[in-house]
């Protein structure tokens, strides 16, 4: 069932990021199948000047103009006359549709799809979401207008990165990455973790689960080389987050063991010019992720964000006495080789996540409450075994630890000001249990989409029924 | 069933123990209903729930019809079992989430009664990366059970089977069953609503689909905890 890898038969975006800083999606409905099939010819061999051209995983000198993927929905794959036969093989959890998945990926309360923002608040319409990649607004819109001959745009959602790589809450993000074996992504340069197999993220290649296999829907065309994404928009409250960090910060004040967090005259070591309330939103912070916002990860540095010399960002493991807390956001999503309840589950369920960020840049010192967040791409060759998995058991319930079972990830957890926790941990090995932590990330709609191989997108075009 | 002190009321309230009432409930009444009224297949299993103590303990009650029912068969079934204990024994202690686990023989069925703790697709997927080969020993036994072997190379269909054949759990709240039969039929929560002298009829006719279930959740002497917690309580390690 292995086989050898041709960058030439997968789209472009699925094993790396393009490295282009702004990103259209347009959420796309088959209205009339003739034009969608014969704009999916085109869109392959490049022979119609209005027509974008699918962009493959091939490496490059130069970055394109602009680069057009597409991806396509349960709803999607009936609109353009996949077989009933053959749609019974794709998984569960895909047809099923990422709004019938919602109590259990945590879309609940505000994030519930009843309240999910148009045109998301329709999830079977939504039949393929296409992302033109370009630095160029031109670009963007032209494309856009091609794509509308075909299909009825039912919406867009316009991303991009903030300056210094940073996201809404102010970290600095994507610094580690599932790496494959035989893929060169530029942006992974610096990251020295293991290598995943190619089956994380594409059907047809062996998984890190010795023996198994994903299941590749049928026919092999259609399924083989192929990738799931559960596409998110996530708005995040940025000016909740900071007040919260400050009201954190004057808990610890106050704390009787301050010291075992912060030791007088510590603030300065924490980082550069900071007073002690400044040091303790920042531990905060970096405890809430496991990561301080510059990106130094606090498993190697836990008491200063500015260790000399300097730490890798990439090359750590949790173990039983780590300073990081159990429940900090990036070990609760990447327990990594460290110890956890599930233990065949190390390193199982390792998502690529691409996104970039929407709505206006927040600065801290004038904060408001527009929407602002993520468009999230969390990329797996099962959305069951990885998307699923890490939002339901370990984001949402904490079963990977005792110590943290039963509460919610403090970033992006279905959290509630009356019932959630996240225990710091202190310099002596002792905890401080901070409550009241609101949901400070929620969920405006989304879908679970298919990533079709190029031969795939063939095979869809040539469909006749 | 009436609480009317009526000559009616006393009559209706006699009716169930009546020979000719009973027979036309069974030969006709339930038939009609069931033409008028059918009710999809309710998924087996614990329903996902946003409070996270209610993730916790979940039960499973996996009921596996024999390829061969004979006394053969069921020796069978018990050897392919036996021949692995050790392995199994020991993949649900790597799972890390489960409390208990039996085998159980009824009549024609083998049954896999366990409780565990989060998603079950990650329980079985976990426990097949943990224990595969001794699955590929059971569902060899197993009416259907030869188009899922291996299963480490058919994961995602084999937790669809498992799933399939764990039992319906009736709700603890007696007036969900109609929240999940309108679920089943794709009726949203805006939906009619039920009048409660109708809930008798509608367990009736979901035995049609449904002919084993679970009694709710079951019992739980210490709702709200994890298999791991436990063990860290008891110091015997996680």
């Amino acid at each position: 069932m292995s086989a050898e890898f041709d960058p030439n038969a997968i789209q472009g975006n699925i094993v790396r990021g393009y490295g282009i800083h702004h990103v259209r999606y347009l959420m796309l409905e088959v209205t009339d199948r003739k034009a969608a099939r014969e704009f999916l010819v085109a869109s392959l061999n490049g022979e119609n000047p209005n027509v974008p051209i699918i962009q493959r995983e091939t490496e490059w000198e130069e970055n394109p103009e602009v680069c057009f993927n597409i991806s396509l929905t349960f709803p999607g794959l009936q609109a353009l006359g996949v077989s009933k036969k053959n749609l019974a093989t794709f998984p569960i959890e895909f047809r099923d549709g990422m709004a019938s998945r919602a109590l259990k990926i945590g879309d609940f309360g505000d994030s519930a799809p009843t309240k999910w923002a148009p045109p998301f608040d329709e999830p079977d319409r939504i039949h393929l979401i296409a992302s033109i990649y370009s630095d160029s607004e031109e670009h963007l819109d032209k494309v856009q207008t091609q794509v509308a001959e075909a299909f009825n745009i039912l919406g867009t959602r316009d991303g991009r990165d903030l300056a210094k790589s940073k996201v809404v809450f102010g970290y600095v993000d994507s610094i580690s990455q599932p790496k494959f074996k035989g893929i060169h992504d530029k942006s992974q340069n610096k990251n020295d973790e293991l290598l995943d197999p190619l089956g994380t993220i594409l059907l047809g290649y062996p998984t890190r689960m010795e023996g198994v296999y994903f299941g590749i829907p049928s026919p092999s065309e259609l399924g083989f080389n192929g990738s799931f994404n559960a596409f998110r928009v996530l708005s995040q409250d940025a000016s909740g987050f900071e007040n919260f960090l400050t009201e954190a910060a004057e808990f610890l004040l106050k704390h009787p063991n301050l010291k075992d967090v912060l030791p007088p005259g510590g603030a300065r070591q924490v980082g550069k010019g900071f007073s002690r309330k400044t040091a303790l939103r920042e531990i905060v912070a970096a405890q809430i992720v496991g990561r301080w916002r510059n990106g130094v990860p606090y498993e190697l540095s836990p008491d200063t964000m500015e260790p000399d010399p300097k730490v890798s960002l990439t090359n750590f493991d949790y173990n039983r006495n780590s300073r990081c807390p159990v429940g900090a956001h990036m070990r609760r999503c990447n327990p990594r080789g460290g110890p956890i309840v599930q233990r065949v589950a190390n390193l199982t369920r390792r998502i690529v996540r691409r996104g970039m960020s929407y709505g206006p840049d927040f600065d801290p010192k004038n904060p408001d409450d527009r929407e602002r967040g993520l468009l999230g791409n969390f990329l797996g060759a099962n959305l069951g075994a990885q998307f699923e998995a890490v939002m339901y058991d370990w984001l949402n319930l904490g079963l990977q630890h005792p110590d943290i079972t039963g509460s919610n990830d403090p970033l992006l957890g279905a959290n509630s000001v009356d019932t959630s926790w996240f225990d710091m941990t202190t310099r002596t090995g002792g905890k401080i249990r901070l409550h009241g932590l609101p949901r400070f990330v929620v969920c405006r709609g989304g879908a679970y989409t298919f990533l079709p191989s190029i031969a795939a997108i063939n095979y869809l075009s040539q469909l006749k029924n | 069933m009436s609480n009317e002190e009526s000559w009616f009321g006393r009559f209706v309230d006699t009716l169930p123990t009546k020979g000719w009432f009973k027979f036309l409930s069974k030969y006709v009444v339930t038939p009609y209903w069931l033409w008028k009224d059918p009710k999809p297949k309710l998924p087996g299993g614990p329903r996902v729930s946003s409070q996270p103590s209610d993730n916790v303990q979940r039960m499973m009650n996996l009921i596996m019809p024999l390829k061969d029912p004979s006394e053969i068969g069921k020796a069978r079934a018990v050897m392919a079992i036996a021949q692995n204990v050790d392995e199994i024994f020991g993949g649900l202690d790597n799972v890390g989430t489960v409390h208990f686990a039996r085998f159980v023989i009824l009549g024609d069925k083998l049954c896999m009664i366990s409780v565990y703790d989060g998603d079950f697709s990650n329980y079985i997927r976990d426990f097949i990366v943990t224990v595969g080969s001794v699955f590929d020993a059971i569902m060899a036994e197993i009416e259907g059970g030869s188009a899922l072997i291996p299963t480490e190379q058919n994961v995602e269909a084999f937790i669809e089977w498992v799933h399939e054949h764990d039992l319906f759990q009736a709700p603890d709240f007696p007036t969900e069953l109609f929240t999940l039969q309108d679920q089943a039929k794709g009726i949203g929560p805006d939906g009619p609503v039920h009048d409660l002298s109708t809930l008798p009829r509608n367990l009736v006719l979901q035995f049609h689909s449904n002919p084993d279930i679970s009694l709710g959740g079951g019992y739980r002497a210490y709702p709200g905890f994890s298999a791991a917690q436990i063990r860290e309580k008891l110091g015997v390690g996680w």
